[in-house]
This record gives structure tokens, C-alpha cells and sequence, in this order.
């Protein structure tokens, strides 16, 4: 039952982003895109991902999203009626993709180390027992014992520790933001005449 | 517990790489662009994520590593909306075909 919800996500995750990237109205598009997204946290969710599919909904469909109606709505007057959504190379883009897409999948497919015979279901299976380790460890709320790994205050925890090597990448990354933000503005500045 | 098989992720992740790759090289709009890269930056986090979760259980790389690439891809969009609206402030167009002004 839980495998074939994630079916169906996967389903309307893969329409979705195939209306996204085909249909000719741009707002139609971002909308598709923001179903896309949705759908993308769902399989966070099935990875045990909480935080980061909180994240994805806050960030992609409640900011992203919205940064692209905001561009198509600035830029609209260029989209007429008559325009095509493809340039030119529409027929050989379709075969480039579909061809990058079946020698992805048949690596996947082919590769020895993905095999019946990996120790998967063993791997789900401590899953399974880390999982019900959280039900303890959640309670108690000290954090000791086995945490659980998706939680945001682990996660956080582990990005700032020194000793985890993380905590520089984080706070350049945080600078990398905040330049790039000062730099949109820059850009998208009106030029003093 | 769900027991859906890692390769599953992964055959979901490659098609929504290539249904990417599809809008990125042919789509008109520049819009339309961005839209391909974030999907395909999204099907690369769906793979950091199962192979975190189905690999190595007590590992954060993965889970940090997607932490990373959503902001990197949020300030990206950021900036390449930027670039798209002083393009069509200078060229009138959103075409990123007509934008060819370092083309010589």
C-alpha cells in the first residue's frame, strides 16, 4: 500500500514536470512546476527526509515558484499568441534527452553494485529498526541514545559542530546567498539615465 | 516501513534529469530554461538523498549536501531572473535566442 502511494507520487510527479517543460502558457508552466515540486517532497518523505521536505515546500513551491510568476509577469508582453514554446532544435533535444535518459536508466539497470544481491533489504530493515528507535529517542527529547538522523535539530546540529568539517561550508554559503541576492538587485536595477 | 527498492529513486530521479535536459535545450523562453535547471538540480537531490538513506544510514553527507544545493539553486534563480529581466529591458525580447548581442 505505501509502495503504490509512492507510485502514483512518482506518476504525478513525472506528468507534471513533463506539462511544465511542454505546454505553451508560462504561467501554466510555473504552476506545473510547483505540483512538480510538491510532488519531489513527497519522495523526500518516503526517504525519511522531513526536514528537508518541509524545506523543499517552503523554498521551491513557496519561493521559487513565486520568483518565476514574478519574471514571466515582468516579462509577459513578449509572450503573444503566436510564438512557438520551441526553438529549432526541438526534434534533436528530444532525441538527446531521451537517449541521456535510457543510458542513465540502463546504468542504473546494468550496474553490478545495485544488484538483487547488495545487502538492500538488510539496509531497510536497520531502517526499520532505526525508526522505531525514534519513537524513544523522540520522546525523551534529550537526544541521547540513537537520534533520528532526518530531524532538523540533528541535521542543524551537524552542520555547525567544527569537528564535522561542515561549519565553514555553511557560513560560506550563507555569504555566497547574500551576495547573490545583492547581485540580483544589482542586475535587475533600472540604469540611471 | 516502506520497502520501495533504491533503484526505483533512482530510475525516478534519471527521468526527471532528462525531462530537464529536454526543457533546457528546447525551450524558447529563458524562463522556461531556469525551469529545467532547477528540475534537474531536484533530480539530483532525490538521488543524493535515496543513496544517503539506503547506503549509509548514520551518514549526513547526503542530507547535507541537499541542504547545499537548494541554496545554491535558490540564489541561482535569484540571479538568472535578474539577468533575464535586464535582458529584456535592453533587448525587448525573452527569447534567450534573440539575446545573441557577444555573438559577433
Amino acid at each position: 500500500m505505501e509502495n503504490f502511494i509512492f507510485y502514483i507520487i512518482a506518476g504525478v510527479t513525472i506528468a507534471s514536470a513533463l506539462m511544465a517543460l511542454t505546454i505553451r502558457n508560462l504561467f501554466h508552466c510555473a504552476l506545473f512546476l510547483a505540483v512538480t515540486m510538491f510532488g519531489i517532497s513527497g519522495v523526500f518523505l518516503y526517504l525519511n527526509s522531513d526536514f528537508l521536505a518541509s524545506v523543499q515546500v517552503l523554498i521551491y513551491v513557496g519561493a521559487v515558484t513565486v520568483i518565476i510568476i514574478f519574471g514571466i509577469s515582468l516579462t509577459r508582453n513578449m509572450m503573444d499568441e503566436r510564438t512557438k514554446a520551441m526553438n529549432h532544435q526541438f526534434l534533436f533535444s528530444i532525441v538527446a534527452a531521451v537517449v541521456l535518459t535510457l543510458i542513465i536508466l540502463g546504468g542504473i539497470r546494468e550496474s553490478s553494485f545495485l544488484g538483487s544481491e547488495h545487502p538492500l533489504s538488510l539496509v531497510v530493515s536497520s531502517v526499520g529498526a532505526a525508526n522505531s528507535d525514534v519513537a524513544q529517542s523522540t520522546t525523551d527529547g534529550s537526544g541521547s541514545g540513537r537520534p533520528f538522523q532526518g530531524g532538523a535539530a540533528y541535521l542543524g546540529g551537524v552542520l555547525l559542530k567544527p569537528e564535522n568539517g561542515f561549519a565553514f561550508a555553511f557560513e560560506f554559503v550563507s555569504v555566497l546567498l547574500l551576495s547573490a541576492l545583492i547581485g540580483a538587485i544589482v542586475i535587475a536595477r533600472k540604469e540611471p539615465s | 516501513m516502506n520497502n520501495v527498492p533504491l533503484v526505483h529513486f533512482l530510475y525516478l530521479a534519471a527521468v526527471l534529469f532528462g525531462i530537464g535536459i529536454f526543457g533546457v535545450l528546447a525551450r524558447k523562453n529563458a524562463i522556461s530554461v531556469l525551469m529545467g535547471i532547477e528540475l534537474m538540480l531536484n533530480a539530483v537531490n532525490i538521488n543524493f538523498l535515496a543513496f544517503a538513506r539506503y547506503w549509509n544510514w548514520n551518514s549526513l553527507t547526503g542530507p547535507v549536501f541537499v541542504i547545499f544545493v537548494i541554496t545554491i539553486a535558490a540564489a541561482e534563480a535569484a540571479v538568472a531572473l535578474a539577468i533575464i529581466i535586464s535582458i529584456h529591458r535592453q533587448f525587448r525580447t525573452s527569447n534567450i535566442d534573440d539575446a545573441h548581442y557577444l555573438h559577433g
